[in-house]
C-alpha cells in the first residue's frame, strides 16, 4: 500500500496528515514548530508514520505547505497554504465556494472552484490589523482565552466602537473603555464586530459565493463565527478540525501526484474521509 | 486646567444645537432636510478643499460639503478599493457613493473634486466608475500663480465647470444667477469671518467645537437658510459677557480637508487650549473680502481664487509661501502656539509639517503635532498629549 | 495543481545583459557629468521624471538632475534606509513618500553639493505632472538648498483623449517662462533650431523604445518589460534629447530583434505572460524578480515603464512643432497625468494586445498616485474582465515594507491557481481527479 502525506509548517504549529491512495485519512498529528523548522517537519512525518503503523518507505509522496513549506526535507513539492486550504475545505465541505481562513498573522479570503481550486484570493494587507493577533491581544487585556472572548462577546448588547483595529493600540483602547466602566461583553462584542467588518471587506474583494467555510485557529471562536454570519447573512461551515485544512489539502495534492504516477493503484474513488464523521455542516 | 466658557445666550444655544444636529447627518439626509421646503431641490457634493459653490448654487442645486462620513457610516465596501494607508475621508466618501448615499435616487446630481492630492484625484476617477449616471467633475485648480497665463487658465477652468454642469443639467446657468449667488456667499463668508473675529476678540464667547459645527453646517445648508441663523448667533454672542480663561491661545493648522471629529476639538479646548485661528473647512471661507459682482461673475470668482484667497496646504503659490501664511496667521491672531493637526495619512499636511516646524522653531513658537482620523471615539491619548503641552507652556 | 517546486532563479547577469551593459555605459557617463558638475558648479537643474521637458534644459546645456533617480539608486543599492531615517528625524512622517525622504536625507547628508555625487542645482524646475508630491518635494528642496523654483503647472487630463487649447496655451506660456529663466541663468539666447534638433533625438529614442516594447508581443518576449525595462527607462527619461540615447535605443532594438527572430526570450521557457502595474520594490529588486522568474513568468508590458511617456501608443516629439509637442507630451502622453480609468484602459490594451495571462499589481505605500484605488482596479479586472489579478504590497524605496515570506506565499498561490487553470483547460476530459505532475515522476522512496 502506498501513502501520501501533507505537512503544514506554520509559525507556531506543524500539522501533518497521512492519506492512502483512496484519500482516506490514515493518521494526523499536530506538534509545536519551535525554533527548528526542519526538525518539526521531520518529527511530524515520523509521528504520522508511527501512528499509522506503516513503513516510512510506503509514504511515496510528501507535499509541504505553510510558511515553512520549503523546509520539509522529505517534500516532493511545495504548495502554498492558500491552495491547500481551498482544497482541504472543499474536501470536508464539498459545497464550499468561499473560504475564510483566519490565523494568527493573516486573514485570507479564497474563492474556490468545484474541485477545490483557487479561483481568486485576497489577504490582509501589510498591517496586521484585524487578524487573529488582534483578538489575542484583546483577549490578553481582559485575561481570557481566545475561545472565551468569543463566548463572552455573544452576551454584549451594546457593542462599543473601536477607533481602529490596530494591534498596537487595542490594549490602550480597551483599557480606556474599561476605565469608562463599559461592560466587558460590550467591549468584546465591539472587538469582534470590528474584525468581522474588516474581514467582510476582504471577502467582498473575491466575491461571496455560498457555501462559505471558515477555517484557521480563529474558527474556534464562536463570537467570530456569529459576527461573520451576521454580516454575511449566511451560515458558515465550521469543522472542529479546521486547523488541519492546510495539511489536509497538501495531503490531497500528494495523493494526486501518487495517482498520476501510478494510475493502476487508484482505489475507492468515492471514499468518505475517516475524520469527516462528526463534522457539523452547519 | 481651568476650562470654563460663558454659557451662550439662549438664542445662540439654539442655533448651535441645530448646527450640531445638522453635521451629524449624512449628505443625503442633509439634502432631504433642505428639500422639506424645496421639494425639487437637488444636490451636488463638493469634495474639499475648494470648488466654486456659487456656480453650483446658481445652477439651482444645493452645494453640499463632503467631509467624509465620520462616525455616521461604517466603511465596508470602500475598503476593498482603497488600501489601509489611504486617508479616511477618501474611503468614507467612496463608501457614500457605493452605498447609494450620493446617488441620483438620493437627490444628487453628482460631485466635484479638485487637484488637492494624489488620493483625491484617483478617488474622483474611482467614484466616477462606481457611480454610473452621476456627474463627476474634476477641477484642476492652478498651482502656478506666478505666470500671467494663470488668470486666463483659471477663468477657463471655472468656465468649463459652468458649461459642463449646465450641459449635464440641460439648462443654462445664468450670469445674473451667479451674481446673486456670489452676493449670498459673500454674506455667508462675511458672517463666518465675523464669528471668527468674535471668537478671537472675545475669548470664551464661543467654543471652537461649536464654531466648527456652525461652519460645517454652512456646507450642508442652503446659504439662504444659513444667513439668518448666523445673524442670530452673532447677535446673541455679542450680548454675552466674555470670560477670561487661563489657557494657551493656539492656531490649529492642518485639518483643511478631512474634518476632525468635533469631539477632538472639544478635547483640545478642554485640555487648556483656546483655539484662536484655524484652517477648518477653509475652502468654504477661502476669500478674504468680497468677490465683486461687476462684470463677468465667473471671471470674478476665478480672479478671486488666484489673487485673494487664503493659503492652503494643497496649493503652490510662490508669492505667498505657506510658511509665511502660517506665521502671519499666528501673528494676526496673537496666538502663543500652534497645534499642527493632520488627518492620518494626509500627505499634504504631513509634508507641510516639516517646513512649518522649521519656521516655527526658528522663531521660537511652540508647536505640537497630532494626528486624527474621522472614526475616532476615544481621545484620551491625545488629551494627555495636549494637556502636557499646555502645562509646559503655562508653567514655563 | 502545481507540477513542481519552483525552479531556482537564474544566476546574476542572466537577465538581458547586453542591453543592461549598454545602458550602464550611457547612464554612467551622465552620472560622471553630475559628479563633475557638483565640483565645477556647471549649470544644472532639478527636474521630475514624469512628463518632463528635459529638451528645454538641453537647449541651454543645463545638466538635468532627477532626484527620483537619485532615490531609486539609493534603494537599489540598499543604501536608502539611513537617509529615510535621517529625514524622519527632522519631521517627515512614516506615511510620507519614501522617495522624498531618501532624497532629502541624502541632501542633508551632503550628498548634494561640492562634496557629494550630485550638484547643487542652479534651478529647480517643478514639472508638476500628476504627482502632487512633486510640488512638496521640490518646495522642500528649494527651501533647504535655497535655490529658485520654477513651477510648470500641467493641468491634469480631465476631458478624455483631447487636450484643450486652453490647457495647451497655459503649459506653453509656462514653458516660455522656463526658457526665459534658462536664458537668464546661462546668458545663452534661446535657439529654436537647436531645440528642433534635440527634439529630433527624442523622437528617435521614443521610436526605439516603442519598437522594443512592440517586440514583447513575440513569444517568448525578448526582455522583461518590467524588470529589464529600467535599463531603458534611464535613457528614455533622463537622457532623452541626446544623440547617445537615440543611438542606445537603435542598438537595443537591434539586439532584441535578433533575439525575437531567433526565438530567444527573457527566460528559457516562458510559461506565463503578465502585465505589471505599479513601481517595483527597488530595495529588493532581484529578490522580487526571482519570485516571478521561478515560475518562468515574464512581464510583457508594464505601466511603470510609461511614467515618462506612453510612447508605444504612437506619440512622438515633433521637430516641426518642438514646443507644442513638448507641452502635449507633458499633458497627455504619460501615465502620471491620466486618470485611473485611463490607466485601466491602458492595462486592458496591454492584456489584450500583448496577450497576457494575468495582471500583477505591486501596490507601493509611498506612491499614492499609483496605489490609491488599486483595489478598484483589481475589482475591475477580476470581476468585469475576468483577468486573473494578483495584488501584492510593499514599497518602492523603504525596505521596511518588504516581507519576503508573505510576498512569496501570495505569488506562489497565484501561479498555482494559474497553472491549475491552464492544466484544466488543456485536459478538460481528464475527469475529476486532477492529473498533474505526470512528467515529474515519483522519484523517491524512504
Amino acid at each position: 500500500m502506498h501513502y501520501a502525506a501533507g505537512i503544514d509548517i506554520g509559525s507556531t504549529q506543524t500539522k501533518a496528515v497521512l492519506m492512502d491512495a483512496a484519500r482516506a485519512i490514515v493518521a494526523r498529528t499536530v506538534i509545536p514548530t519551535g525554533a527548528h523548522v526542519v526538525r518539526a517537519g521531520r518529527r511530524a512525518l515520523e509521528a504520522i508514520v508511527a501512528e499509522a503503523s506503516i513503513q516510512a518507505e510506503d509514504v511515496r509522496c510528501v507535499i509541504g505547505t505553510g510558511y515553512g513549506r520549503y523546509k520539509v526535507e522529505a517534500g516532493d513539492a511545495q504548495v502554498t497554504e492558500i491552495s491547500c486550504h481551498a482544497r482541504g475545505a472543499q474536501f470536508i465541505f464539498p459545497g464550499t465556494r468561499t473560504v475564510i481562513d483566519m490565523g494568527g498573522q493573516d486573514t485570507k479570503a479564497i474563492r474556490t472552484g468545484p474541485e477545490g481550486n483557487v479561483v481568486d484570493f485576497c489577504m490582509n494587507d501589510k498591517c496586521a490589523a484585524g487578524t487573529g493577533r488582534f483578538l489575542a491581544a484583546a483577549a490578553d487585556v481582559v485575561g481570557l482565552s481566545l475561545e472565551e472572548i468569543g463566548e463572552v462577546s455573544l452576551r454584549g448588547t451594546k457593542p462599543i466602537r473601536l477607533t481602529s483595529v490596530c494591534t498596537v493600540f487595542v490594549e490602550s483602547d480597551i483599557m480606556n473603555y474599561l476605565a469608562q466602566r463599559k461592560a466587558v461583553e460590550d467591549i468584546l462584542a465591539g472587538v469582534h464586530q470590528a474584525i468581522a467588518s474588516r474581514t467582510i471587506g476582504l471577502v467582498r474583494r473575491v466575491g461571496v459565493e455560498e457555501e462559505v467555510t471558515f477555517t484557521g485557529g480563529v474558527a474556534r471562536n464562536i463570537g467570530m463565527v456569529r459576527a461573520l454570519e451576521d454580516k454575511l447573512g449566511t451560515k458558515l461551515n465550521v469543522g472542529p478540525e479546521s486547523h488541519f485544512m492546510g495539511a489536509l489539502g497538501a495531503a490531497l495534492f500528494a495523493v494526486d501526484r501518487l495517482l498520476a504516477a501510478q494510475p493502476q493503484e487508484v482505489g475507492r474513488m468515492d471514499a468518505t474521509p475517516v475524520w469527516s464523521d462528526g463534522l457539523e455542516g452547519r | 486646567m481651568n476650562a470654563s466658557w460663558s454659557r451662550p445666550a439662549a438664542g445662540a444655544e439654539e442655533v448651535i444645537r441645530e448646527c450640531r444636529t445638522l453635521v451629524e447627518l449624512l449628505p443625503s439626509q442633509a439634502l432631504a432636510r433642505a428639500r422639506q421646503s424645496r421639494p425639487d431641490l437637488r444636490g451636488l457634493g463638493v469634495f474639499p478643499v475648494y470648488a466654486p459653490q456659487e456656480i453650483i448654487h446658481a445652477a439651482g442645486l444645493m452645494p453640499i460639503g463632503l467631509f467624509g462620513a465620520g462616525a455616521k457610516l461604517e466603511t465596508t465596501r470602500a475598503d476593498s478599493r482603497f488600501q489601509s494607508f489611504i486617508c479616511s475621508i477618501a474611503r468614507s466618501t467612496l463608501e457614500l457613493f457605493l452605498s447609494g448615499d450620493l446617488s441620483r435616487e438620493s437627490g444628487f446630481e453628482g460631485a466635484v473634486f479638485s487637484s488637492i492630492c494624489d488620493v483625491a484625484r484617483n478617488l474622483c476617477s474611482v467614484a466616477g466608475r462606481n457611480a454610473p449616471g452621476v456627474y463627476v467633475e474634476y477641477l484642476h485648480l492652478p498651482q502656478n500663480a506666478a505666470t500671467p497665463a494663470a488668470r486666463e487658465y483659471t477663468r477657463r477652468e471655472f468656465g468649463r465647470f459652468r458649461s459642463n454642469l449646465a450641459q449635464h443639467l440641460g439648462r443654462v446657468i445664468d450670469e445674473d444667477d451667479i451674481r446673486r449667488s456670489i452676493v449670498l456667499y459673500n454674506r455667508v463668508r462675511a458672517l463666518i469671518a465675523d464669528l471668527y473675529d468674535q471668537r478671537r476678540e472675545r475669548p470664551g464667547s464661543i467654543r471652537t467645537a461649536d464654531l466648527f459645527a456652525v461652519v460645517l453646517a454652512a456646507t450642508c445648508m442652503m446659504p439662504e437658510d444659513f444667513v439668518p441663523k448666523a445673524e442670530d448667533l452673532l447677535c446673541s454672542l455679542r450680548e454675552g459677557a466674555p470670560v477670561e480663561r487661563d489657557s494657551v491661545n493656539v492656531v490649529l493648522e492642518g485639518a483643511f480637508c478631512e474634518a476632525p471629529p468635533i469631539d477632538l476639538i472639544d478635547a483640545i479646548e478642554s485640555a487648556g487650549c483656546q483655539i484662536v485661528e484655524d484652517d477648518l473647512a477653509i475652502g468654504w471661507r477661502i476669500f478674504r473680502g468680497e468677490v465683486p459682482v461687476e462684470g463677468d461673475p465667473v471671471a470674478a470668482l476665478a480672479d478671486a481664487y488666484l489673487a485673494s484667497s487664503a493659503y492652503t496646504s494643497v496649493r503652490h503659490d510662490s508669492a505667498r509661501p505657506r510658511t509665511r501664511g502660517l506665521l502671519d496667521r499666528v501673528e494676526a491672531s496673537g496666538a502663543d502656539a500652534v497645534i499642527l493637526a493632520s488627518a492620518k495619512f494626509c500627505e499634504p499636511a504631513l509634508f507641510d509639517y516639516v517646513l512649518f516646524r522649521r519656521a516655527l522653531d526658528e522663531r521660537g513658537i511652540p508647536h505640537l503635532k497630532i494626528e486624527f482620523e474621522e472614526k475616532m471615539w476615544t481621545f484620551e491619548r491625545l488629551r494627555n498629549e495636549i494637556e502636557t503641552f499646555t502645562e509646559s507652556l503655562l508653567f514655563d | 495543481m502545481p507540477t513542481a517546486a519552483p525552479q531556482p532563479a537564474p544566476a546574476a547577469n542572466d537577465y538581458g545583459s547586453v542591453v543592461h551593459d549598454l545602458s550602464r555605459e550611457v547612464m554612467t557617463e551622465w552620472m560622471t557629468q553630475l559628479q563633475d558638475a557638483a565640483r565645477t558648479g556647471a549649470p544644472s537643474a532639478y527636474m521630475m521624471v514624469s512628463g518632463n521637458c528635459v529638451e528645454i534644459l538641453r537647449c541651454f546645456d543645463i545638466l538635468p538632475v532627477f532626484p527620483e533617480i537619485n532615490a531609486l539608486q539609493l534603494a537599489i543599492r540598499k543604501k536608502a534606509l539611513p537617509y529615510i531615517l535621517k529625514a524622519e528625524e527632522i519631521g517627515y512622517a512614516s506615511d510620507n513618500c519614501a522617495y522624498v525622504k531618501a532624497d532629502i536625507g541624502y541632501t542633508l547628508s551632503e550628498g548634494v553639493g561640492e562634496h557629494g555625487s550630485t550638484p547643487k542645482p542652479s534651478l529647480i524646475v517643478c514639472n508638476f505632472v500628476g504627482c502632487n508630491v512633486y510640488i512638496k518635494w521640490f518646495e522642500h528642496c528649494a527651501e533647504m538648498l535655497d535655490v529658485p523654483l520654477v513651477m510648470i503647472d500641467v493641468p491634469f487630463v480631465r476631458q478624455g483623449e483631447a487636450v484643450s487649447t486652453g490647457d495647451l496655451h497655459y503649459v506653453m506660456a509656462q514653458l516660455r517662462g522656463l526658457i526665459t529663466a534658462c536664458e537668464e541663468l546661462t546668458g545663452v539666447k534661446f535657439d529654436i533650431d537647436r531645440l528642433r534638433e534635440i527634439v529630433g533625438h527624442s523622437a528617435r529614442a521614443e521610436a526605439g523604445w516603442s519598437r522594443a516594447k512592440e517586440l514583447c508581443k513575440s513569444r517568448p518576449a525578448p526582455f522583461d518589460c518590467y524588470f529589464d525595462s529600467i535599463n531603458m527607462m534611464g535613457p528614455i527619461n533622463a537622457l532623452r534629447g541626446t544623440k547617445q540615447a537615440a543611438d542606445f535605443f537603435d542598438a537595443a532594438v537591434a539586439h532584441y530583434e535578433m533575439m525575437a527572430s531567433r526565438g530567444l526570450g527573457a527566460t528559457d521557457e516562458e510559461q506565463f505572460r503578465v502585465v505589471f502595474e505599479g513601481p517595483p520594490p527597488y530595495p529588493y529588486y532581484r529578490n522580487f524578480r526571482n519570485l516571478f522568474a521561478a515560475w518562468k513568468a515574464v512581464c510583457v508590458q508594464s505601466t511603470y515603464s510609461t511614467v515618462g511617456g506612453t510612447w508605444e501608443f504612437g506619440f512622438r516629439h515633433d521637430p516641426d512643432r518642438p514646443l507644442e509637442s513638448i507641452a502635449e507630451q507633458m499633458l497627455l502622453h504619460n501615465l502620471c497625468n491620466r486618470t485611473m480609468q485611463e490607466r485601466y484602459r491602458q492595462i486592458r490594451r496591454y492584456v489584450e494586445e500583448w496577450e497576457a495571462d494575468a495582471l500583477v499589481i505591486h501596490s507601493v505605500k509611498s506612491c499614492r498616485l499609483f496605489s490609491a484605488g488599486q483595489g478598484d482596479m483589481r475589482e475591475y479586472f477580476t470581476k468585469e474582465l475576468g483577468v486573473p489579478t494578483l495584488m501584492v504590497e510593499s514599497d518602492l524605496e523603504d525596505p521596511r515594507y518588504y516581507a519576503e515570506a508573505q510576498m512569496k506565499n501570495r505569488i506562489d498561490a497565484f501561479f498555482e491557481s494559474l497553472q491549475y487553470k491552464r492544466l484544466r483547460g488543456s485536459a478538460a476530459e481528464a475527469g475529476p481527479v486532477l492529473k498533474e505532475g505526470v512528467s515529474d515522476a515519483l522519484r523517491r522512496g524512504h
